[in-house]
């Protein structure tokens, strides 16, 4: 029972890491400017990692391993937006202007 | 649009770039981060013998805090704190340190970088058995050489691009000046990277 109820989990989260994923990896060819990338880039991804993550903690059982994996999960959980924001940020700075309806893609 | 700022560009001055703000939220981060990944660099680098890893991912990891403090503290005060003799230090002792290791075993009769050339000398004193030698030896270059090599190599080669690319008048002597220095070891080109980086901080 608990074991059936392990495996569907795991699955779900696998499916979950990879439909965000590929949100993610969709967004970042088809979006229009450097801003939005870095959004789909960052948030779509975060997720994806984190539920694929999340299954393979699952999929391992409890003990060091697993606690690696939810360190790895923390890291990326905290890095992942830094990044995206810096990325915005750097954009920003170097005057690239957000696109707006209408404007052709970059 | 971007391209017009572009081709204001191609008069062989570098664009003034706004001064650099720093930002609260990569501060904190890297803050956060800074001892985690130094230690994991360390891991990395001290537990290249015996399971994943070893010097060269853990120098890489140790030269990333560099990396990841100057983006969030900014460059040029970065390259003050950390001075230029210790980022080309650290790739000169690596180097000698490597050099020192592989070559004292020639001097005692054996191979180049034969471990096992150590027992006789060493065994006693040490309390260590005959293999035992092989696997410090390579611990000794990966952690005392490698480490140190690509550490201070990814260091003087970030802050020299950080410090941008020399005007196109200017290209010509250094390309020569570079060509000339091709078959040097890799230690020589840290140098000149750091010397690069301090003679572009200088203008600046």
């Amino acid at each position: 029972m608990i074991t059936t109820a392990r495996i569907g989990l795991i699955a779900v989260f696998v499916a979950l890491g990879l439909f965000f994923t590929f949100v993610s990896a969709t967004g970042v060819i088809r979006l229009p400017d450097v801003f939005s990338r870095a959004h789909t880039a960052s948030q779509a991804d975060t997720l994806g990692a984190g539920f694929a993550l999340a299954a393979v903690a699952l999929t391992i059982g409890w003990g060091p391993t697993a606690v690696k994996t939810v360190l790895l999960l923390f890291f990326i959980f905290v890095t992942n937006p830094t990044a995206a924001h810096a990325i915005a940020r750097a954009a920003y700075e170097e005057g690239v202007e957000p696109w707006t309806r209408g404007d052709e893609r970059r | 649009m971007s391209s017009d700022r572009l081709d204001g560009d191609t008069n062989g001055i570098a664009r003034q770039r706004p001064m650099y703000t720093e930002s609260q939220v990569i501060m904190t981060t890297v803050k956060a981060v800074i001892p985690f990944v130094l230690t994991y660099g360390l891991f990395i680098t001290f537990h290249g013998t015996s399971s994943p890893g070893g010097g060269f991912q853990g120098g890489a990891l140790v030269a990333s805090v560099v990396l990841m403090i100057a983006f969030a503290f900014g460059i040029e005060s970065t390259r003050e704190w950390l001075s230029n003799s210790l980022v080309v230090g650290l790739g000169t002792v690596g180097v000698a340190i490597f050099a020192g290791i592989a070559l004292v075993p020639m001097a005692l009769g054996e191979n180049f970088l034969d471990y096992t050339a150590y027992y006789p000398v060493l065994g006693d004193t040490l309390g260590l058995k005959e293999y035992e030698f092989v696997k410090y030896g390579m611990e000794a270059v990966e952690i005392g050489g490698i480490a140190f090599i690509v550490s201070g190599v990814l260091m003087g080669l970030f802050f020299a691009l950080a410090a941008g690319v020399t005007p196109p008048s200017g290209t010509a002597s250094d390309a020569a000046e570079a060509s000339d220095s091709d078959g040097e070891t890799d230690v020589d080109d840290g140098e000149t990277a750091g010397d690069t980086a301090t003679e572009a901080g200088e203008n600046e």
